[in-house]
């Protein structure tokens, strides 16, 4: 049995290709922000709380994995805590946004407005520059010490074999998920949903939490499609558990949908003044397209796909799926942030390349990051306890 | 796989079958509860819920007589306690199709014996929480012609874009496939009981529900496939009725029930309602007729964790309601959730929040989750602060809303109380002869753990589990 780390040359390939993408991105994205600081950071927002939502999506499942010991969490152990460990990345990319994009970003960072406006004079308390520093990292913190934790404690055992570190993870992930769905919703809240600081929804956080958690997934189910030949895979049959994972992301798309449809049919059947224009934005100008698009294409289309066994079970169909799904998360952010900016941005093309440019370079960089992490540890959690157990009696 | 020295795992579950089963001894010991002499126990049992039912009769006779001005209700408060326990009740039926489907579906071996008693109790859970909007109609007889849309001559139909119908559908399927699926299951083991019986009655009534039962391949092919099909046609039901449910206040504008986190809140609300009250039948059940080694200390663990997730997405809910009533900067949600949390309900409020969300911190540790009594007690805790939560949400929204010069309090009247008692006779006397006449744990599926046993695998550690 292999015990060591494992070399995949495909996993070598993303660690290049992505530090250089995302390297000669930031070099260009420089220069775009002195052209159009406004039109960059509202793409650059985009872009970050995209590859954010699927680092948290997978520190999220990570502690899920912890807790109920499923064989689906032994298989895309791994993948989940290189993701996880991005969220180092993650933070470093915040800083533009505090630093500067904050204020082209966020209404409520110039005093004028909040002045003139009695709603956000109220809301100060909470919308104001101190506290959002304060909160951010808070946020921060909480995630890393977890995912350091977690991941830490994750090696030692691979290394040591010692059988109290798997109690260990399970006992901090209990207190981890609540400590991750306030967090996260707190964090929605004030990166996103402040971008019209007169709105508000109960549920919001928890679309956020929902949509880490299928992003994560069909990232998952892309790299163990594409590491299947690993010899650790290949020993315990990984991919006999693609229909699991399938089954996931299945469940996850329902749960999006769910919270989606009903943040819709409440605020719709209410028509109030205070909620309806959130809406009103996003189903005018074009936008009412794309509203449709996700109906049909990230719920309905993968919804009767994923129904079905023999789909979940061939590898092409899947990756095809799986791809789809990560377009329509980005699909859905960019429904939720950019109509928001109204006429705010820059229009045309260089809109366009803004958005390509931001999206590829911490995308470049979060799939490099997550590659290097990767390379480094055997691809499944070889000495944990339950493990064993779980793929015993496998023999077939 | 050539696997790593055996190590010692701390976080190993315990059984979820007692040691020394045979499939003797399983169908003796759960047949038996059944085939023998009627206890004594269970007889005064039986009385005394009969007793309580009793009440149920003298109310609702009583309400039919004098129309609904016998309850608290007033405007504006014009939701009383009629919706209040229709939601209870809608609640605590959530437990017996989660179990018996979506861990189905997960294959989780640990359902297997809760899963019998779970789904008798939505059934009756069901139809008490069901009395209450029909009641309400004043004249139940006639109910059906008001809630179902049909064609008639006044081209007359109910609006449906109003929750209230959906929730006629919603509801009604909902107890049509528990009802199903509780009957499917139940097929196998009467044909046992009816190799069992000894009185010739017996014999035939057990005969006949069993349907021809014999136990072939071919039997159990189908049964599986229907199971199966069952529980992929339940598990949206778990979500959509109570999501449904929580429709009717949120498309509404009063402030305290027009919020987006409502679906998911009460679908949480209702599994961890639904999982209190199967601690509260299940516990006495496994005390008084000894099965522990059927309902061992695993199920007690796992009930124990799933009521701690789902009381903690409540208590998400409660504290995304104060939050956003303040961050919305409308003074008529500030208002409603100062008023819900310092006016005239705040007892009632703070109740709730140590119902619900302060004791049940209790089952973080591990000790509680296995003591039974700990278990019991922290349920009863539950069943009480769901019920508030309802009143909460129903009452302190309504009684002070948007005019002042209409606020209201609103006081119950003993037949509210009678009603309410009423039902919950009713529920225990329905339960009680249940565990008379019907195996109240899955006899077959119990065999099947015993099979999985002697063949060698780890049943209990092969699954996706906990």
């Amino acid at each position: 049995m292999a015990t060591k780390s494992f070399d995949h040359p495909f996993v070598d390939k993303v660690q290049q290709r992505g530090l250089l993408a995302g390297a000669c991105g930031v070099v260009i994205l420089f220069i775009l922000a002195f052209a159009d600081s406004q039109q960059f950071f509202q793409s650059y927002l985009v872009s970050y709380i995209y590859w954010l939502v699927i680092s948290l999506g997978c520190l999220g499942l990570l502690m899920l994995h912890h807790l109920v010991s499923g064989r689906w969490g032994f298989v895309i152990r791994r993948l989940l805590e290189s993701g996880a460990r991005t969220l180092w990345l993650m933070a470093v990319l915040f800083i533009p946004i505090a630093l500067l994009g904050m204020y082209h970003l966020y209404e409520w960072t110039h005093t004028d407005v909040v002045a003139k406006d009695p709603i956000l004079t109220f809301k100060k308390p909470y919308l104001n520059e101190t506290g959002f520093y304060i909160r951010a990292v808070v946020y921060f913190a909480l995630w890393l010490l977890w995912m350091f934790l977690l991941t830490k404690w994750s090696r030692e055992q691979d290394e040591t074999g010692e059988p109290g570190l798997k109690s260990r993870m399970i006992n901090l992930s209990g207190p981890g998920i609540p400590m991750f769905i306030l967090t996260v919703t707190f964090a929605a809240t004030d990166w996103v949903m402040s971008l019209e600081p007169h709105w508000f929804s109960t549920i919001y956080g928890l679309i956020f939490v929902i949509g880490g958690a299928l992003g994560a997934m069909a990232l998952c189910i892309l790299w163990v499609i594409k590491l299947k030949d690993v010899e650790i895979y290949r020993e315990v049959d990984a991919f006999k558990y693609l229909s699991d994972l399938g089954t996931l992301m299945f469940a996850f798309t329902c749960l999006w949908a769910y919270v989606s449809f009903s943040q819709f049919l409440i605020i719709w059947s209410g028509n109030l003044a205070e909620e309806a224009p959130w809406y009103i934005r996003r189903s005018h100008g074009g936008w009412q397209y794309v509203g449709i698009a996700l109906i049909i294409f990230h719920f309905f289309l993968p919804f009767f796909l994923l129904l079905q066994r023999a789909i979940k079970r061939r590898a092409a169909l899947m990756t095809v799926i799986a791809i789809f799904m990560l377009i329509m998360r980005y699909v859905d952010l960019y429904y939720f942030i950019t109509p928001a900016f109204g006429h705010g941005g820059a229009s045309g093309l260089y809109r366009y390349v803004a958005d390509v440019l931001t999206f590829v370079s911490i995308g470049g960089l979060w799939l490099g990051f997550f590659a290097m992490q990767l390379k480094g540890v055997p691809l499944m959690p070889l000495h944990d306890p339950r493990m064993a157990e779980t793929f015993a009696g496998e023999g077939h | 796989m050539g696997s790593p020295a055996p190590i010692k795992d701390p976080t190993m579950p315990a059984p979820v079958l007692g040691p020394g089963q045979t499939y003797t001894t399983v169908t003796q010991r759960l047949s038996a509860i059944i085939t023998s002499r009627t206890p004594l126990g269970w007889i005064a049992a039986l009385l005394i819920a009969g007793g309580i039912l009793q009440l149920l009769m003298l109310s609702a006779t009583w309400l039919l007589i004098k129309g609904t001005g016998i309850w608290g209700l007033n405007i504006p408060v014009g939701w009383g306690w009629a919706i209040i326990n229709f939601v209870w009740w809608i609640g605590i039926g959530h437990a017996g199709t989660l179990i018996s489907a979506i861990l189905l579906l997960m294959r989780q071996q640990w359902r297997n014996s809760i899963n019998r008693f779970a789904e008798a109790m939505t059934i009756f859970a069901v139809m008490c929480a069901g009395m209450f909007p029909l009641l309400h109609t004043g004249r139940p007889w006639v109910a059906a012609y008001w809630l179902l849309p049909y064609p008639n001559t006044m081209s007359v139909w109910p609006q449906f874009r109003s929750p209230l119908i959906w929730d006629v559908f919603a509801v009604g399927t909902y107890f049509t496939v528990s009802l199903i699926f509780w009957y499917l299951g139940l097929i196998p083991d009467f044909a046992t009981l009816r190799d069992k019986a000894k009185h010739k009655i017996s014999q035939i009534i057990y005969g006949v529900l069993s349907m021809g039962w014999r136990g072939s391949a071919k039997h159990w092919f189908n049964y599986e496939m229907a199971a199966l099909l069952l529980a992929g046609v339940s598990t949206p039901l778990v979500l959509s009725v109570h999501s449904i449910v929580s429709l009717d206040f949120s498309v509404g504008l009063i402030p305290g029930w027009h919020a987006t986190i409502f679906p998911p809140y009460f679908v949480a609300g209702a599994v961890y309602a639904g999982f209190a009250m199967v601690l509260t039948l299940g516990l006495p059940i496994r005390y008084f007729y000894g099965l522990h080694d059927y309902i061992t200390d695993r199920h007690l663990n796992n009930m124990g964790k799933v009521m701690l997730a789902t009381g903690l997405i409540v208590a998400y809910g409660y504290l995304m309601e104060q939050f956003f009533a303040w961050y919305s900067a409308s003074p008529y949600e500030g208002y409603m959730m100062q008023n819900r949390t310092f006016g005239p309900y705040s007892g009632t409020y703070w109740s709730l929040i140590l119902c619900n969300v302060a004791i049940p911190q209790l089952l973080w540790i591990k000790r509680v989750r296995l003591s039974p009594i700990w278990l019991f007690i922290i349920s009863m805790f539950i069943n009480v602060g769901m019920w508030l939560e309802r009143f909460i949400i129903v009452v302190t929204s309504l009684h002070r809303d948007f005019m002042p010069s209409s606020w209201d309090m609103y006081h119950s009247t003993p037949w509210d109380w009678g009603l309410y008692a009423g039902t919950i006779g009713f529920f225990l006397f329905m339960m009680i002869l249940f565990i008379r006449v019907m195996p109240v744990i899955n006899i077959f599926e119990i065999r099947q753990l015993v099979a999985n046993k002697n063949r060698g695998e780890h049943a209990e550690t092969a699954s996706a589990d906990d």
